[in-house]
């Protein structure tokens, strides 16, 4: 069974679009990245899914159970992290980790604890007194503690600092080995390449790609960087590949489809060194928002 | 150089200035709302007033017997103060707008002065206009100047409210004056609570207890004949040294100007040597987790609203005791054959006897109880604009169940804090020796909440239905319902049309029977709206400010 399935899910506020006929399919035990710039309708998506706004078309289903219709059968086997941690100023740390595992039942207190210890929250302060990252820790701990079939992530890491990012993705690793599912939204890309089995792009409401990491890089440009004994040369224009100068004697090709053509030109030239990459996920993702508006790519 | 360095100094002096401008019209704007509302208020009281003077009293007889019975009634000095000349329809209006207005116009100074202050702050907003080039200063007295420009809007309200009712404009300006003096002193206090206080809430629990102390010092001083010199210890009491219409001391102002030069000036220094964010009384920041009420979203909405809803019974029992104490002074002796006829067209029958003072009084609990029980909807709407909601309901935690939770703890403690009234209020009575049965009591503090389960469930309809305009519509519903009642019955509106406010279907319990009819349909339509308002609340997306 899927642990997040949509059909033509859509949403609109008043004369805006925000979610586009959306169709997601992430099954059980998938660690799935959900990216896009700000706006991108990522928010709108784990709104939709948790049923707290209700679609204007399509539907979701969270375990088959309808995610507007039964909003409470559903939650009971997912947690969920928001962007920004609301919480009830007047409550201690421990307060709120109570409160919020007494309403979702099943908490892993001894989990809870380790998560408390790692991610090194002072659970005597008031959420009043805690800074942004803190009460952001307080919901990743209650989340994470809950053990949920799946986690549905808006921006989780965001307030972070490095070490607690790490933290952060040692958490997700662990939920991933017991076969939880993950939803991770997010704009990080590191992130995302770090921990999730499959990624999908969203532009403007609707999702412009998807496929696991290998597909995504594949269709991506790879990147060529050479360096040459003396002055770079010119040279002629080959089919799927753009140059930019990097430097005095140094040339940078991003080739789309075969390498061969432009290995040939090189023969001649005197080139010192050659380094070849796959593109980063950075860049294939600012490949679809830089390049056209994602038509261009298909 | 030198012209270049002076030009560029008033560059900046100019962008300060149009900052500090800015500032205080967002202010005004913030403001807009409980503005206007307040400027209405004024201005109907202001006008109302002097028409229903002359309508009742036409004839200097009818004038002097009411002079000489009511006003010195110790109950009815309570609520509006010291008359001092109830012959012409101007000291009348000094008596009946001043008394009242005042303690308005000091709530407003208050709301205004911790709005524009410490809510500020409270929310960071603060800190974002005190990153830019705005000093501390000019954004401290950007706020003050906007609410200088509301106290301007309430002055002219009340002015304009007097000369429609037929009061010479060289009075009506006094008259409003004294009632608006009291808003820069209550400002000045509010600016204080704000420094002190770590937050929003605390600086209104501070400045509110400040403005009910000076109402009671002026009760003690206005109802006591050795304790008269109080009056000058409390802001409420200069308004009525002021005598608007009966010997102005216009050398009065310099208390008030005084008073709230001083509050503003401390105010000022103290932000100005503080940490921005902090108030001077620190809230701890850390503490023993306490994980009492807990269990569900309602327990924890009682946790939160604990604090609240003890002012609450605290301030009501504390009333309903005073006027149980009071009603024994209650004697029919040298009333007139009028002033009981338009007692009667309240709807009381005889407000001369101590249980008709007492009914009569209790219609103000049914007020204060029907805002007690909007404040809860009002709150459970705060919950869904902080987002907490969300952090709720992305929880195995249904819709129905949390509004339902929520309307349903509201109703009950509306029924704690009522049933005490009507004890303490039988409790204050039997302390003077006034034989008053207890049922009878119990039933009359019972009696306040047909119509506060009734606005409950008008005020989660509008939470269902236009939840942005949640708390705007279900006050404003409230107060427009209760003055409807009052001013339609004192200016002999149609019986159908004052019948449309529910405040005309209470009996006036303990003179008058429980209407029970009355009581069931209203109860009925209170339950209907809460049903509607969680079927509506169950399809809506959730809403955030």
């Amino acid at each position: 069974m899927s642990a997040i399935r949509t059909e033509q899910l859509s949403k609109r506020y008043g004369d805006t679009l925000a979610l586009d006929s959306l169709d997601l399919d992430v099954s059980e035990g998938e660690v799935y990245g959900y990216l896009g710039p700000n706006g991108a309708g990522k928010t709108t998506t784990i709104r939709l899914l948790l049923g707290l706004h209700r679609p204007t078309a399509g539907r979701g289903e969270l375990f088959g159970i309808d995610c507007w219709r039964d909003p409470v059968t559903a939650h009971r086997r997912v947690a969920y992290v928001a962007g920004e941690p609301f919480l009830w100023p007047a409550m201690t740390g421990a307060e709120t980790l109570e409160f919020l595992a007494r309403l979702h039942g099943g908490t892993d207190t001894a989990y809870r604890d380790t998560l408390v210890e790692r991610f090194q929250l002072d659970t005597d302060k008031k959420v009043r007194a805690l800074s942004k990252g803190n009460r952001q820790k307080v919901q990743l701990i209650a989340a994470l503690a809950t053990r949920a079939d799946l986690l549905l992530l808006d921006e989780p890491t965001s307030g972070l600092d490095p070490l607690m990012e790490m933290a952060f993705r040692q958490s997700v690793t662990e939920g991933k080995e017991r076969g939880q599912s993950v939803f991770l939204s997010s704009h990080i890309l590191s992130e995302v390449e770090a921990v999730c089995d499959r990624v999908g792009i969203l532009r403007a409401g609707k999702l412009v790609d998807e496929g696991t990491l290998a597909e995504l890089r594949h269709l991506g440009a790879q990147v060529v960087e050479v360096t040459f004994a003396g002055a770079a040369p010119k040279l002629p224009p080959l089919e799927g590949v753009r140059v930019a100068p990097a430097g005095a004697s140094a040339l940078r090709f991003e080739v789309s489809g075969s390498i061969a053509p432009l290995i040939a030109a090189l023969a001649s030239e005197p080139v010192a060194t050659l380094t070849s990459r796959e593109p980063s996920l950075e860049e294939v993702f600012l490949h679809h928002y830089d390049h056209g508006d994602g038509r261009a790519r298909a | 150089m030198a012209t270049a360095a002076l030009g560029h100094s008033s560059a900046t002096g100019r962008a300060q200035l149009y900052g500090t401008v800015a500032i205080a019209r967002r202010a005004l704007r913030d403001a807009r709302a409980r503005t206007i509302g307040f400027a209405y208020l004024f201005a109907a009281v202001a006008y109302i007033q002097p028409v229903s003077y002359r309508h009742t009293y036409p004839t200097v007889a009818d004038r002097l017997s009411f002079a000489h019975s009511f006003a010195n009634n110790k109950a009815v000095v309570l609520f509006y103060g010291k008359a001092y000349d109830l012959l012409s329809v101007g000291g009348y209006s000094a008596w009946r707008v001043g008394g009242i207005l005042v303690i308005f116009a000091a709530v407003f100074g208050l709301l205004a002065a911790v709005r524009a202050l410490r809510a500020e702050e409270d929310a960071g907003r603060a800190e974002l206009i005190l990153g830019g080039i705005v000093g501390r200063g000019s954004a401290f007295f950007a706020s003050m100047m906007a609410i200088g420009g509301g106290a301007l809007l309430l002055w002219v309200a009340a002015f304009i409210g007097s000369v429609l009712g037929g009061l010479p404009a060289g009075g009506s300006a006094y008259l409003a004056l004294a009632i608006v003096s009291a808003v820069p002193v209550f400002v000045g206090v509010g600016a204080l609570a704000s420094q002190l206080a770590p937050t929003r809430r605390v600086a209104l629990e501070l400045g509110g207890a400040a403005v009910a102390v000076c109402f009671v010092l002026r009760v003690i001083a206005d109802t006591s004949s050795s304790l008269g010199w109080l009056r000058w210890v409390t802001p409420l009491g200069w308004a009525e040294e002021l005598r608007p219409f009966t010997g102005a001391q216009p050398l009065v102002l310099l208390l008030p100007a005084a008073a709230s030069a001083l509050l503003i000036v401390s105010a000022w220094r103290i932000a100005a040597s503080r940490d921005v964010g902090s108030g001077l009384l620190r809230a701890r920041d850390s503490a023993e987790p306490r994980f009492g009420l807990l269990s569900s979203p309602t327990a924890e909405a009682l946790r939160s609203e604990r604090t609240s809803m003890i002012v609450w019974l605290a301030g009501v029992g504390a009333f309903s005791f005073v006027v149980g104490v009071i009603s024994k002074s209650i004697s029919s002796v040298g009333i007139s054959k009028q002033l009981e006829r338009e007692l009667q067209k309240l709807g009381s029958g005889s407000v001369l006897t101590p249980t008709g003072y007492i009914g009569f009084s209790f219609i103000f609990f049914v007020l204060a109880m029907s805002l007690f029980a909007v404040s809860q909807v009002a709150a459970a709407r705060h919950e869904e604009v902080d987002e907490r909601l969300e952090t709720l309901l992305a929880l195995p935690v249904a819709r129905t169940g949390w509004l339902g939770g929520r309307l349903a703890l509201a109703g009950v403690a509306t029924a704690v804090i009522s049933l005490l009234g009507g004890l303490l209020a039988w409790a204050g009575a039997v302390s003077q020796g006034v034989s008053l049965s207890l049922p009878k009591m119990i039933e009359a503090g019972a009696n306040c909440l047909p119509v506060a389960f009734l606005f409950l469930g008008v005020a989660a309809l509008a939470y269902g239905l236009v939840p942005r305009a949640t708390v705007g519509i279900a006050y404003g519903l409230v107060v427009v319902a209760f003055l409807w009642q009052l001013f339609g019955s004192l200016l002999g509106a149609p019986k159908w049309l004052v019948d449309a406010t529910p405040f005309a279907h209470v009996g006036f319990v303990p003179a008058q029977p429980f209407r029970v009819g009355a009581a069931a349909v209203l109860i009925a339509i209170g339950v209907l709206a809460g049903l509607v308002a969680m079927a509506f609340f169950r399809r809506r997306d959730l809403t955030g400010a």
